[in-house]
């Protein structure tokens, strides 16, 4: 009865399966099928040799990953007390506080770029009302350096894990905390050993999510890293576009999604053991 | 099997219907893949427009075009497109692929061009420069050593994230004569561009990048494309041993025969200097015509690549060399921008 | 173990008085129960005796020490909430373990006491499941040893039984009894259910609209309601009139039925008669119509007065106790 029921759902989701795979993953596998791949000469693992032999680009895939760590701790430093102080908002405040929050969602990437070119350029907002107030005489370097790469990636991402977040944070029930401070708990424990375990998995979740996010950016480190802080997605770029060198790019890909796979597995086994 | 040989299995539909196309007959419309924005409004108004007045050709126009982007085409077997915007050494890149085709020049017919324009592969249709530029105001570099001198010319920089926009210049300013870049030397270059990376605040990535950076006095010197510049009295701008390119239009390998033939039209169109002088009021870039200077407004000619003063002073680069060490160079590129 | 006390505890939300002047003694090892409708503050008296919130006006004693201003980790209470309030991330042994470690109580000895306070609530052998994997009777056992095992002054019970089905209740009513008494904690319970207030409480405070009506053991509340409001909020009451335009109460089961004639009385009509199982109550309209229905409950004993037939009532005059 069971079987056959679902049997049935699989027959209904069997050609969304079928498309998923063509459209999705089947360019997905010729893509990393041709690191594996020369004209005129069949299999071959030069293009992961080459990969050894000239560390460059590791060391550019290295760098995107210290990058996206750096981007994904500021946003996890800026989200959760974020998430947190909306938890304690009334109900209209916290409905303002979340359309502020995906409002980024709405405009383009490469206008919100920009806009902190605006904002924190040597003659932007920033940096002339610190003048005006006489807090600094040169302007402070906000652009063009990790720090505005870390400004801008975190910016974008902010989303990804405020409302995860959030989402886990109105769930705990305020009786729980109640009842841990009725229980002899001070405030520090009740947050430590109650209300942040139970935010756990879902801020894991979101730093997850924006980690491997990071490890794709392309138009923000672009423009507000100023070309200093080099980024997988950029070098790939010019193999795919301009060199071009389609099988190290595949290699490199390759390479990339393995560590996005193993991270996630990690991932996996420690969300498990907490909920185990 | 080869994998080749399974794409142009799947392409083995349209390719009925080149065998059973008539050879002689010639596309109502075909597609090009272009660099897009003002440089494709300027192939609307200077070329596509005459053609389809004089023949009723159309010609639809798509952006933006990279090597990427045409080996996709190709190797998925499609024939919807037949020209392609390809740079120099882009080109040459492409020719090794197999992605292009020979260009029938008996068919074309052109008009006196430019040799270098009138490639076995590529129509050279547009010049451009890379340049010098900074700042209205600022002190006046004369020479790439000038440029590169952060302490006689104080001020932050900013530079192509590309090093074959780069690299030219760095080899010029640390002594290498503009007739002798290449081969290039590239670890002289490289040792040049260490000296002034702390003065540089930006590689940019998209030509419009460093005219707005000089506009917000983030940066005060600049290499750039001389159309971002040019006829704005907010900036000063020197072609001296600059970089003249040449952006060319190859034919799509595989494309069908009448298309190939509405191609050809358009390219002789764009032969004509009658129609480069339209092309180039829209962008101040040139056609490969040696006498457009003629039909140019007088006052205007020191902007353009092409003219006979800028032509002189400026050099084209190796496209073979680059087609040979570009990747090697890329290499060097990247460990280059990780000790910034 | 320790009494507590309430002086004219009073906690307003802008104009509204959540709690109003109340006052109350609660004797050392003494099971109290707060019992009103919903809305009449019972809830927010016993969160200021938790000091989950605090007072507007009023001083609050635990132990003859005025806590009024202490916090909740501060006042050493178990508390007990409806929705049970488990730490889902945890262990039951780990839950009971909490207010332990907080103390500094760890290892072999906690683990002692934590299972020892588990077998009180009956839940040996289930230390190491999760919350989740509980029943709703098992998880506020936990609730219950969790609030117990670190020997609190006082437990405050907030409708602890409120979520479970009726036969449970009735059965961790009894255990909640035993337990009380096992320990001789000074117990307040909050209840809007009235058989679990009379049945498990020492003395029951009845408490309307933030104000206390009355404060009396079980029987004298129910016999001898302070108020209209106590008498309708205890059990079902016969309004009555008395001399000089004053109300009398009487209780159904005081109410005696017989044939009409017989013993005198007044003659009614019985309106519905509803089994009950051991009892029967019966709706009575009386003859003239003036005055409210009266309801009589009598034990069944093989027969029943049916809808319909005539029957006198009758009540003694000492049954009759004057609310206004």
């Amino acid at each position: 009865m069971n079987l056959s029921s679902r049997s049935t759902g699989f027959s209904f989701i069997a050609p969304l399966l079928v498309l998923m795979v063509v459209a999705f993953n089947l360019p997905i596998l010729y893509m990393l099928g041709l690191a594996f791949w020369e004209k005129g000469q069949g299999f071959t693992l030069d293009h992961y040799r080459g990969l050894a032999e000239a560390p460059v680009y590791l060391r550019v895939l290295g760098n995107t990953m210290r990058i996206s760590l750096i981007a994904t701790i500021a946003n996890v430093a800026i989200g959760y007390p974020l998430a947190h102080w909306m938890r304690g908002l009334p109900n209209r405040a916290r409905l303002i506080a979340i359309a502020l929050v995906v409002l980024p969602f709405w405009v383009s990437i490469l206008v919100r770029t920009y806009a902190w070119i605006v904002v924190l350029g040597n003659g932007g907002l920033v940096n002339r009302s610190l003048q005006w107030l006489g807090l600094t005489d040169a302007p402070v370097q906000f652009l063009y350096n990790e720090l505005g790469v870390t400004i801008g990636m975190a910016n974008v991402l902010l989303p990804f894990l405020v409302l995860p977040l959030f989402a886990a944070m109105i769930r705990i029930d305020d009786r729980l905390l109640q009842a841990a401070a009725s229980l002899g708990a001070p405030p520090r424990t009740i947050f430590w050993k109650v209300y942040f375990p139970l935010t756990l998995p879902a801020l894991a979740a979101g730093a997850l999510l924006v980690f491997i996010l990071c490890l794709g950016f392309y138009v923000t480190p672009a423009i507000l890293g100023g070309g200093r802080v080099p980024m997988i997605s950029n070098l790939l770029d010019t193999l795919i576009n301009q060199i071009p060198r389609w099988e190290q790019a595949s290699a490199i890909s390759t390479i990339l999604l393995l560590v996005t796979l193993l991270i996630f597995a990690a991932y996996r086994r420690l969300d498990r053991k907490a909920s185990a | 099997m080869k994998r080749r040989t399974f794409v142009a299995a799947a392409a083995s539909l349209p390719a009925v219907g080149i065998l059973s196309g008539a050879a002689r007959a010639q596309s109502r419309e075909i597609r090009m893949i272009e660099s897009g924005g003002a440089s494709g409004d300027s192939i609307q108004v200077g070329y596509i427009d005459p053609l389809k007045a004089k023949t009723g050709i159309n010609v639809v126009r798509e952006s933006p075009s990279s090597l990427g982007k045409l080996r996709a085409l190709v190797e998925s077997g499609q024939t919807s497109t037949t020209l392609f915007e390809l740079g120099s050494s882009v080109m040459v890149q492409a020719k090794k692929l197999g992605l292009i085709e020979k260009i029938d020049w008996d068919a074309v017919k052109p008009a006196a061009m430019f040799p270098e324009a009138k490639n076995e592969y590529g129509f050279g249709y547009q010049y451009f420069s890379t340049i010098m530029a900074w700042k209205a105001g600022q002190k006046e570099p004369k020479s790439w050593a000038e440029f590169f001198d952060t302490k006689a010319f104080p001020g932050k920089r900013c530079l192509p994230d590309y090093p074959h926009y780069c690299l030219g210049f760095a080899a010029q300013a640390a002594g290498v004569p503009i007739d002798k870049l290449f081969p290039l030397d590239v670890d002289l270059a490289f040792k040049k561009l260490n000296e002034i990376k702390k003065d540089v605040s930006v590689w940019w990535k998209a030509g419009a990048q460093p005219p707005q950076l000089l506009k917000d006095n983030e940066v005060q010197y600049v290499i750039c494309w001389s159309g971002r510049v040019v006829g704005d009295p907010a900036f000063g701008m020197n072609f001296a041993g600059g970089k003249a390119d040449l952006s060319y239009f190859g034919i799509v390998k595989n494309s069908k025969p009448e298309d190939k033939a509405a191609a050809y039209k358009l390219m002789h169109e764009m032969s004509l200097p009658e129609n480069q002088a339209k092309a180039a009021g829209v962008i101040s870039y040139t056609g490969p015509s040696p006498e457009l200077d003629a039909l140019l407004p007088k006052d205007k000619l020191w902007q353009f690549p092409t003219s006979k003063q800028n032509k002189a002073v400026q050099y084209f680069e190796d496209a073979e060399w680059w087609a040979a060490n570009g990747e090697a160079v890329n290499k060097k590129w990247e460990a280059f921008k990780l000790s910034l | 173990m320790s009494d507590i006390r309430l002086e004219g505890v009073t906690r307003r939300y802008g104009t509204v008085a959540a709690a109003d002047n109340v006052d109350l003694a609660v004797a050392q090892g003494e099971f109290v129960t707060i019992l009103g409708p919903s809305g009449s503050g019972k809830t927010t008296l016993l969160s200021l005796i938790a000091g989950l919130n605090r007072p507007t006006a009023g001083r609050i004693f635990i132990g003859g020490r005025d806590v009024t201003e202490a916090t909740a980790q501060e006042r050493n209470i178990g508390l007990v909430f409806q929705s049970y309030a488990l730490f889902p991330h945890m262990t039951v042994l780990e839950n009971v373990l909490f207010p332990l470690g907080v103390r500094k109580i760890t290892g072999a000895p906690a683990r002692a006491r934590a299972l020892e306070a588990l077998k009180l609530v009956r839940l040996e052998g289930l230390q190491d499941r999760r919350p989740s994997q509980l029943s709703g009777g098992q998880q506020q056992r936990v609730a219950l040893a969790r609030a117990i095992v670190f020997k609190p002054d006082i437990l405050l019970l907030d409708e602890p039984l409120g979520a479970l089905d009726r036969k449970l209740r009735e059965d961790l009513q009894v255990e909640l009894k035993q337990l009380q008494r096992t320990l001789g904690v000074t117990t307040l319970l909050v209840t809007h259910d009235q058989e679990e207030a009379l049945s498990l409480s020492d003395r029951i405070m009845v408490l309307n609209h933030g104000k206390t009506q009355q404060v009396a053991a079980p029987t004298e509340a129910y016999l001898r309601p302070a108020n209209r409001f106590v008498a309708e909020f205890l059990g079902i009451a016969n309004f009555v009139g008395l001399d000089g335009g004053r109300t009398g109460v009487v209780r159904p089961e005081r109410v005696r039925l017989g044939p009409v004639g017989v013993d005198g009385g007044r003659s009614a009509r019985v309106v519905e008669a509803v089994y009950l199982g051991q009892m029967v109550r019966y709706h009575l309209a009386l003859e003239g119509g003036e005055g409210a229905p009266i309801v009589a409950a009598a034990p069944f004993v093989g027969k029943a007065w049916q809808a319909g037939e005539p029957v006198a009532v009758s009540w003694d005059a000492a049954d009759i106790w004057p609310v206004a």
